[in-house]
């Protein structure tokens, strides 16, 4: 039988990479994929939650955070585009550009 | 064999995820996502939510994932577009030393719990029937923000991407 606990371990641990890659990484689209590592680590305590008290609550809300992530995959990703198109680079440190002024 | 499946299916998660975590070109570190992504929804399917486990596959692998490889081809990285990143495993093991508290109190405060069986259920907990019924009954407000939010995020990647266009026109 697979406790509660296993299943808090492997979320965790996917929602530590997450963080771990935000902190770590400069590429911006690594960045990005961290975003998307860290909901996944909430999403699966969301649905061990959801069987630990047979209730669906939690899945709803998992298909809330499933939907917003698709929002933001749009809009990370035009934004993406427009930063790659001035600058030619995938560094994070292009977004210092907010505080450069019109060149 | 439920036990052998979630061994599996969590060692390609962790293994895909940091496979994400430590390649220097973003095309491999999209392919070990996807290997995170697809069993993470095995990992779905096993805590009885077919339906969460059928919209992870549609929407993560099939439409978030797409979009991503589609713009790394349609980008055409190099080499020289790359940033560097010399001291990369000095962050990743600062990182490490910066998670693991984090992770001893939620893992202590979740064995902390009485146990209870996890184990596939054959009821209609998860199905597509009672999750739309609770989706229309309860959450019918958040559902209408959800597609608004969706709309708002359209419109808005649209502008985005044509906003050179249309300065070219204005000027």
């Amino acid at each position: 039988m697979i406790s509660l606990t296993s299943y808090a371990f492997v979320s965790m641990i996917l929602f530590s990479i997450g963080v771990i890659g935000v902190i770590a990484r400069r590429n911006i689209f690594v960045i990005y994929m961290s975003i998307e590592l860290m909901l996944n680590g909430v999403n699966l305590f969301l649905i061990t939650f959801a069987r630990y008290h047979f209730n669906m609550d939690p899945q709803i809300i998992t298909i809330m955070v499933i939907s917003i992530a698709a929002a933001e995959a749009a809009i990370f990703l035009s934004v993406i585009i427009l930063l790659f198109r001035s600058k030619r680079s995938l560094d994070t440190d292009i977004f210092t550009t907010l505080t450069q002024g019109e060149k | 064999m439920n036990e052998i499946i979630f061994i599996g299916l969590s060692f390609f998660a962790i293994t895909g995820a940091i496979a994400m975590l430590v390649y220097k070109n973003p095309m491999y570190s999209a392919l070990g996502l996807l290997v995170s992504i697809m069993s993470v929804a095995g990992l779905f399917a096993l805590l009885n939510a077919t339906f969460l486990f059928m919209v992870q596959i549609i929407v993560y692998a099939g439409a978030i994932m797409t979009l991503i490889l589609f713009l790394l081809m349609f980008l055409n990285i190099k080499e020289e577009h790359l940033p560097k990143e010399p001291k990369k495993f000095f962050l990743i093991g600062l990182g490490v030393l910066i998670m693991i508290p984090f992770n001893i109190v939620i893992l202590k405060a979740v064995s902390n719990l009485p146990n209870a069986n996890m184990s596939v259920v054959e009821s209609s907990f998860g199905d597509i029937k009672p999750i739309g019924t609770l989706l229309y009954n309860d959450w019918i407000l958040a559902f209408e923000l959800i597609s608004i939010l969706l709309l708002v995020a359209l419109v808005g990647s649209i502008v985005l991407a044509k906003r050179k266009k249309i300065n070219k026109e204005n000027s």
